[in-house]
């Protein structure tokens, strides 16, 4: 791994930072951890926003909020059945800006159920991203209410490449992040299969570390460097691409600090 | 109607049903009369003869047609030999059956876990497995303070025979405090991986860890070699069949060589399990207490524990996040597994190494192909079960007390910690009283039967 890639920024395209995480890994200490990490913007979403809002508060420059439909962690199985999310997303979407809705999870034909319905319609309006931990059946049928939604398919749904690049092509409001995934970069090296699918879709892609308990908070800065270690086995451009510039690119814009 | 016949001198009746212990169940009935037009009325219970009760619950019974009928609610709340009565316009006819409290598949998986003791397996990584001379020296410098750094503390000050060669402190301590439960060495010749993170691949390898850590045996391949060659020269020779060598790194590596060979002889004994599990093969009688039985049922069922706690030893030797926290400071957190393969990656000692004995080297297969992944950060060994009540305290981190608390971490899990990726094996189980109780209860039976373990 040469210094150039050493260098390269990281838009961390899928962080949580939730109530369990605010004591144990207070603000300062994240700002510090991403910084040490050349993490140069993350999108953040946190069950129980209040962590995030604090997050964005200390360093707009740095953190992009997302709109979780969660109030703890513990909502991740009911949620899309819980009428009282609405309110909840409504009243948070009327106090604060975000970038998007999610990381939600939503798979089948859950996502045709009123609650994940009335959630599009509210991103629709207030023109956000959709972040969906789905199968390709529901992200079909997100796309199917709202054609022109833009959304982030987290862990690009465990996909197969294969898979990925057909959803991508086939989709071209969709972006991937590659948080808690291995197989395209296992030992530094770029999958064949991922590579070819990193190269016909160079703007399509972001990493990610998934900070889905407190002690992951520890883990970005070694993601980072893993992230910056496979990805200098892809052409220079593409490397940065996927590193930080479609994150700048596709979320950078949206939430510039008023 | 197929089934089972059963006819008194004036009818004959077939029945089909399939009864589980605990369970409701139907039972249809078809009767007809030896000479003359269908029976009317049909009466049915059942009852334990052996036991001389029936069942909780009154059967209700329907007419389906003219000499056939279905019964419904029936419940056999226990394992056994039961009896169906049938009261045909007056008449009795009697049907016996024996209840398996198992299922047959239930009954392979507790085969599984079997049989018990394992037949002994030298470790070709390392040329004195098995060899007495060396199980001698290996036993030796186990319990000899001078090969620590300070001579003050020896491998048993942490694996402490009499408490199941563990300490029974929630973390170990030689010369200060460590981060991570000091593992019993019982059957530990049986792993793949060696330490909560599995740092090391090999017996010997894992034992010249503690003596390097300046926090448990502070000691240096100098001051092993300085020893071994002042105190241990005759022992080594019997051992090795040679003098000690000059090379400082390759005496300590024979050194561990000599401790994992006395440490491959520490085998669990048999246990109440292990007779039950032998009698269910040999469909034989067994004193095996209801309440582990009932415990096992949880442990190969709905608690999915057998999933990852599999085979004789009860461990798949892999390694698992279940949902402890591992902060091991304020700021400061202990990857397990993720930490682990980098050690181990770098370790001079592994099986990849110069000192592994097997020139094939096919004892370095995983070695060769394990890469971290992101789940492995905060992942540790799935542990063995055996004399699991002589191992207390739990987790890698010692947090949990008794088998009691175990049991409910698992019962209570907090989803919030776990990836929502893929299959769910860890979920809440909801386990009553009762049932948390029986869960124990069979773990205690994975321990020898002399164990005043703790619950």
């Amino acid at each position: 791994m040469g210094a150039a890639a050493n260098a390269q920024p990281i838009f961390d395209a899928h962080m949580h930072y939730s109530h369990d995480a605010w004591d144990v890994v207070p603000v300062q200490d994240v700002l510090a951890i991403l910084k040490k990490a050349g993490v140069r913007r993350a999108l953040i979403s946190s069950s129980g926003d209040d962590g995030q809002q604090r997050l964005f508060q200390a360093a707009p420059d740095v953190i992009i909020p997302e709109l979780r439909p969660y109030r703890s962690r513990s909502d991740v199985g009911t949620w899309f059945r819980d009428e009282s999310v609405i309110p909840y997303l409504q009243e948070r979407l009327s106090k604060f800006r975000y970038a998007g809705i999610g990381e939600f999870h939503l798979y089948g034909e859950n996502a045709d159920l009123p609650v994940p319905r009335r959630m599009v319609e509210l991103a629709r309006k207030h023109g956000l991203f959709l972040h969906a931990h789905s199968d390709i059946d529901a992200v079909e049928r997100l796309f199917r209410q709202w054609p022109q939604a833009r959304i982030l398919w987290a862990h690009a749904g465990f996909e197969r490449p294969e898979k990925v690049a057909e959803m991508l092509k086939k989709h071209r409001n969709l972006w991937a992040d590659l948080a808690f995934r291995t197989d395209h970069g296992s030992g530094g090296k770029v999958d064949p299969a991922w590579r070819a699918t990193f190269m016909a879709f160079p703007d399509r892609f972001m990493v990610g570390t998934d900070t889905y308990t407190p002690e992951r908070w520890h883990y970005v800065g070694e993601h980072a460097a893993w992230s910056r270690q496979w990805l200098s086995d892809l052409p220079k451009d593409v490397a940065e691409r996927i590193a930080w510039k479609n994150g700048e690119q596709v979320f950078g814009s949206l939430l510039r600090p008023e | 109607m197929d089934g089972t016949r059963v006819e008194s001198s004036k009818y004959v009746l077939a029945y089909k049903s399939a009864p589980e212990v605990g369970k409701f169940f139907a039972i249809d009935v078809a009767a007809c009369a030896k000479s003359g037009p269908p029976p009317k009325v049909l009466q049915i219970d059942a009852h334990m003869p052996e036991h001389r009760h029936g069942m909780n619950y009154r059967p209700e019974v329907k007419l389906l047609a003219p000499g056939r009928w279905r019964a419904e609610g029936l419940m056999f709340h226990m394992p056994g030999k039961w009896e169906f009565v049938f009261v045909v316009d007056g008449e009795r006819l009697a049907s016996g059956m024996v209840l398996s409290f198992f299922s047959d598949q239930e009954v392979q998986r507790i085969l599984s876990h079997g049989p018990w003791p394992p037949k002994p397996r030298r470790d070709p990584s390392n040329r004195v497995s098995g060899k007495l001379e060396a199980v001698v020296l290996g036993e030796r410098l186990f319990f000899d303070p001078r090969l620590s750094g300070t001579s003050s503390v020896l491998c048993a000050t942490c694996h402490v025979p009499f408490r199941g060669f563990q300490d029974g402190r929630a973390k170990g301590f030689g010369l200060e405090l460590v981060d991570r439960n000091t593992p019993t060495l019982f059957d530990v010749g049986q792993y793949r991986w060696f330490g909560w993170d599995g740092a090391h691949d090999s017996l010997w390898s894992q034992s010249i860890r503690p003596l390097l850590d300046p926090r448990e045996m502070k000691s240096s391949a100098r001051e092993v070699g300085v020893f071994i060659r002042k105190y241990y020269l005759s022992g080594y020779e019997r051992a090795f069949g040679r003098p000690p060598p000059g090379d400082d790194e390759e005496l300590l590596a024979d050194v561990g060589k000599a401790l994992a060979a006395f440490q491959e002889t520490l085998v669990s004994s048999r246990t109440p399990f292990d007779d039950f599990r032998d009698s269910l093969e040999q469909q034989m009688p067994s004193a095996y207490p209801e309440n582990a039985r009932r415990g096992l049922k949880i442990f190969i069922g709905k608690g999915n524990c057998s999933v990852c706690h599999f085979g004789p030893q009860f461990t798949n030797g892999e390694f698992a996040d279940i949902g402890v926290p591992f902060f091991s400071a304020p700021g400061k957190v202990d990857a397990g597994r993720h930490d682990g393969i980098k050690k181990l990656k770098s370790d001079s000692y592994n099986l990849l190494g110069r000192y592994n004995d097997d020139a094939s080297r096919s004892t370095a297969t995983g070695t060769r192909h394990v890469e971290p992944q992101h789940r492995n950060f905060g992942e540790f060994r799935v542990p063995g079960l055996r004399n699991v009540a002589r191992t207390a305290p739990y987790m890698h981190n010692g947090s949990l007390a008794t088998l009691t608390d175990v049991v409910k971490h698992y019962s209570e899990i907090n989803e919030d910690r776990l990836h929502s990726d893929g299959e769910r094996i860890l979920k809440k189980l909801f386990l009553n009283e009762q049932e948390t109780e029986d869960l124990v209860a069979f773990l205690v039976s994975l321990s020898e039967k002399d164990t005043a373990g703790r619950k």
